[in-house]
């Protein structure tokens, strides 16, 4: 698997068609999808081997569409101790630095 | 001689040359090549990103491989478990941190098999401890010791930690005085090292013995040495702080006290 940069909910416009990875908070599950805080909400279309739970953290992988959803590839569940203010420096702070993160 | 002198040639090859010179330059040789086998003293546990291993480069010399202008052998770094392959004496794992993917052997230990050697199943979360190797010009981990996270702000804690040390090297300690900062405006130049190069002497100083050493160094009295005074009106530091990181200077050899105990000059060499 190649690369898959670290995005928030406002980095996702500029992933379209690519594999990427979120840490956020599972707010809402609707069957196939699920609603995702990221610094932003994001909806994450499920795969049948994603279980989420609704409140606890989790990390997806997956492709960003052209309406800024996810097509979730994996998805791996945090349990309840995810500091999301660390996660979401992580995040800026790899694009900060892209010559540790970067892919492209 | 003769005969002796015709073993040495087979024996030591290169060292042939120096025959004539006796026994001390061959020594002197000998130490030489020394001083290019591994340094062991030097290594230090490094955290890194896959993607900084994938894009390490060898040094001078092509032996070691280097990061930010630093030799690099042994490193920790955290990833997901993509798929492992057991075999009877290793298991190789493919690593992904979400930067690049390693692999990773780990070395069964046979008087451990069967019990605590645990495989890491599938996406789990874990962090490496080993020593970079380079096989057929592919690099992979030898990994001495691998642990699965328990708590995923590990993951986070250790990107931060690897950008840090990162930024360490490439600019430099931070914290340091105005003349440092000037200093460090050129760090993302290729020429780190050569540009910067008190902070090689001063690496494993404090911030404080760093911004002292930066100080003295710009400071133009030549041997008569700086007083504390001095220096803490020029750089602001408390007197104790700076005593006390003119005791870690002392202590390293990098200054020296000249007309009293108060008073140090840069020991240049």
């Amino acid at each position: 698997m190649d690369a898959t940069p670290r995005v928030t909910c406002g980095y996702l416009n500029s992933y379209v068609n690519k594999n990427v990875m979120v840490v956020g908070k599972v707010i809402q599950l609707r069957g196939e999808s699920a609603l995702i805080d990221a610094d932003g909400n994001i909806t994450a279309h499920l795969n049948r081997d994603s279980h989420l739970t609704a409140g606890s953290g989790v990390q997806i992988i997956g492709k960003v569409q052209p309406d800024l959803s996810i097509k979730v590839l994996s998805a791996l569940d945090l349990g309840t101790a995810v500091d999301y203010n660390l996660a979401n420096t992580v995040v800026e702070l790899s694009h900060q630095h892209r010559s540790l993160f970067a892919s492209d | 001689m003769t005969s002796y002198g015709g073993f040495q040639r087979t024996g030591y090859g290169a060292q042939a040359a120096n025959e004539d010179g006796g026994g001390f330059m061959g020594g002197a040789s000998q130490s030489g090549s020394q001083g290019q086998k591994k340094s062991y003293v030097d290594e230090f546990l490094r955290p890194v990103t896959v993607r900084q291993l994938l894009d390490c480069k060898p040094g001078y010399n092509d032996s070691d491989l280097h990061l930010d202008g630093q030799p690099i052998t042994q490193v920790t770094f955290v990833g997901q478990v993509r798929s492992l392959n057991p075999q009877t004496t290793n298991i190789t794992y493919k690593v992904d941190d979400g930067t690049g993917t390693i692999d990773v052997k780990k070395w069964i230990d046979p008087e451990k098999a069967g019990d605590s050697e645990s495989k890491f199943g599938l996406d789990t979360y874990v962090r490496v401890f080993g020593r970079i190797q380079s096989f057929n010009g592919k690099l992979h981990i030898g990994a001495h010791h691998m642990r699965a996270i328990d708590d995923f702000n590990e993951v986070n804690y250790h990107l931060l930690e690897a950008t840090y040390v990162h930024l360490c090297f490439t600019k430099g300690a931070g914290g340091g005085g105005n003349a440092a900062a000037g200093h460090d405006a050129g760090g993302d130049s290729m020429f780190v090292d050569s540009g910067n190069h008190n902070s090689n002497k001063t690496a494993n100083c404090s911030r404080a013995a760093q911004r002292l050493y930066d100080f003295l160094s710009g400071s133009e009295d030549g041997t008569t040495g700086v007083n504390l005074n001095e220096i803490v009106s020029g750089t602001g530091m408390a007197a104790s702080d700076v005593s006390r990181a003119a005791d870690e200077l002392l202590g390293q050899g990098l200054v020296y006290t000249t007309v009293d105990d108060e008073t140090w000059a840069i020991l240049d060499y």
